[in-house]
């Protein structure tokens, strides 16, 4: 089971009409817990929506656990939970009635009262069984989506921005139920703007403009993409100015900031040496913003001034915000 | 097989279970019969047979036997094309997502809309039937069953009817408007609230009544549906038959089919 990548994609393009949402992503997902990190419009949802099979697969090939996107789809969704951008609660029905039928039409048969109450009780609705979506708030009705996912057993668990516009009590709950499926041994893959959230993934990938810019632990990513910075408090002035001027450093005080693309290989020369004169030493790894933004040249915060153009590509398409 | 049935058994009884829990729904099918039964049936009994207009032939029936069936029909055709309402619920609030991510067979999930709706329908026009005996149409328990049929084939075809319309629209506002100008010319135009002479030629009829409408009722497939129910109900049925099931039982297989495959295009 750990052999196989989770989720692997080869040159996989879509298109809406003129307007390009994937333009060759190839990617393989290990098991575990998967991010895909990106701005708005970058084409993650276009990746799941396609993954899910909720999209006409148009060029390259995706597998999901193995399992052919074009060529087994039925397969594909079966081993698939899914929690998606937009609620897809039937408001009208109750909270059971909403478990019943997916468990209808994930055919597990009649027999599934008793797993009902086990999600209902995981995602601590037990009590609103009987009460009506509508009734429910939005944090609640993530978690029973949430659950509703998890009815039918899936092995890959998909959640499209889950925490998006939830409170921070939310939040904290849904994070708590994903790290009990992780432990459970579900795979997850999970879209998200937040670097805070991918940050907390086993595995990373940074998508935007459709593309795949770079993926791997979220430690990996920083290593490779980010100046790490070693703060050095030394007894000695003179070796501190000596360091500043041959390592273009700079002051924090009366300490020294280096920057270093490898601080290891640094220190592992330097300690030896000098360790005796060192009173203060940390090594300060860049952010998951910091690779992010050296990579596509824009940080995740300002999206909002800089992203009207794809908000207008977005509601061009008729994306499912704007039906 | 066994899961496609449970599919089918899940959508089906979602669509009851959302509609029955609806209370304005529910109001319209009573009160739309006693609107049209009690005021205007009762209302123009008494010109029915009365030769305001020279007439060759007396229907042997007074005029809320008459309409009688077509306040059935209409009772069916409402609900029936508003079913297709929550096609367009679903799309618009994201739980066709959730059925089509689904390995659910897609035949099922719409076999599941159309039952539904078409179930809806059909209890609403078997509710008009238990109104009978308080306006003095005769309605015994074998005639009541022999009425089931055409009334579930009519409310299948309208029920496909409003699945097509709802498949091409994309508001609920527009659904609204358009399904009313249908709905009602082709029910006004289908010999519901007035007969037209059985007894006379096309050519006498066109003297009586303007051409046009001659021609439009004729052409009316719904002309043919409501006069097979009254055949079967009152037993008083203006043309052929034969013909009435003909178009009745070919009509509604090709408003389905063309239903799927609105469905399935998306």
């Amino acid at each position: 089971m750990a052999a196989k990548p989770l989720i692997r994609t080869q040159s996989l393009c879509y298109q809406y009409g003129e307007i390009v949402a994937l333009n060759g992503v190839s990617l393989e997902m290990p098991h575990g817990f998967c991010a895909l990190l990106g701005p708005n419009g970058a084409g993650k949802s276009t990746l799941v929506g396609l993954l899910a099979t909720l999209l006409p697969m148009q060029k390259g090939e995706a597998w999901v656990m193995g399992l052919s996107v074009r060529q087994q789809p039925r397969r594909v969704r079966q081993q698939l939970g899914l929690v998606f951008q937009e609620p897809s609660l039937d408001e009208r029905l109750t909270v059971y009635e909403n478990l019943s039928f997916h468990a209808l039409i994930y055919g597990m048969g009649f027999g599934h009262t008793r797993r009902i109450t086990e999600v209902l009780e995981l995602v601590e609705l037990a009590e609103w069984a009987q009460a009506p979506v509508r009734a429910l708030s939005r944090g609640m009705k993530r978690r029973l989506e949430i659950g509703r996912a998890i009815l039918h057993r899936p092995r890959l668990l998909v959640l499209d921005e889950p925490t998006t516009g939830l409170d921070v009590q939310s939040r904290q709950r849904i994070w708590a139920y994903l790290r009990d499926l992780k432990n459970e041994g579900i795979g997850l893959l999970l879209t998200t703007h937040q670097l805070a959230e991918a940050d907390q993934a086993d595995w990373v990938a940074i998508v935007d403009h459709g593309q795949l810019l770079e993926a791997g632990s979220p430690h990996e990513l920083r290593r490779r993409h980010g100046m790490a910075q070693i703060v050095l408090g030394l007894f000695e002035r003179s070796l501190a100015e000596r360091l500043v001027s041959q390592h273009q450093g700079r002051w924090e005080g009366e300490r020294v900031v280096l920057e270093s693309a490898n601080p290891q290989a640094f220190l592992t020369t330097f300690m030896p040496s000098y360790g005796s004169q060192v009173s203060h030493l940390e090594v300060r790894w860049p952010s998951l913003e910091e690779v992010f933004l050296k990579l596509t040249g824009r940080s995740l915060r300002d999206e909002e001034a800089t992203n009207l153009e794809g908000l207008r590509a977005f509601a061009q398409r008729g994306g499912e915000h704007t039906r | 097989m066994v899961y496609f049935l449970q599919v089918l058994y899940a959508v089906w009884a979602r669509e009851l279970k959302r509609s029955l829990r609806e209370s304005g729904q529910l109001m319209g099918a009573f009160s739309r019969p006693l609107l049209w039964v009690l005021i205007f049936g009762v209302g123009l009994s008494p010109f029915f047979r009365t030769g305001l207009r020279e007439t060759s032939f007396l229907v042997p029936f007074t005029y809320v036997q008459f309409i009688f069936p077509a306040v059935a029909v209409l009772n069916i055709m409402y609900p029936a094309v508003q079913a297709a309402v929550s096609l367009i619920y679903d799309r618009e609030f994201g739980f066709f997502r959730e059925i089509f991510a689904s390995p659910a067979a897609r035949p099922a999930v719409f076999l599941g809309k159309l039952l539904g709706g078409a179930s809806l329908a059909l209890l609403q026009g078997m509710l008009v039937l238990l109104l009978a005996p308080f306006v003095d149409v005769p309605m015994p328990w074998g005639v009541f069953w022999t009425c089931l049929l055409p009334m579930l084939l009519i409310a299948l075809a309208f029920t496909a009817l409003g699945l097509i319309i709802a498949s091409r629209m994309r508001s609920f506002e527009g659904f609204g408007v358009f399904a009313n100008t249908l709905i009602l010319p082709l029910y006004f135009l289908a010999s519901s609230i007035f007969p037209l002479d059985p007894s006379l030629t096309i050519e006498q009829q066109q003297q009586i009544f303007p051409p046009w409408l001659v021609f439009l009722v004729r052409i009316n497939p719904l002309t043919y549906a409501i006069d097979t129910l009254r055949g079967v109900s009152i037993g008083f049925q203006q043309f052929d038959p034969t013909a009435g099931w003909l178009v009745l039982s070919l009509g509604t297989a090709l408003l389905v089919g063309w239903a799927y495959y609105e469905f399935n295009r998306r």
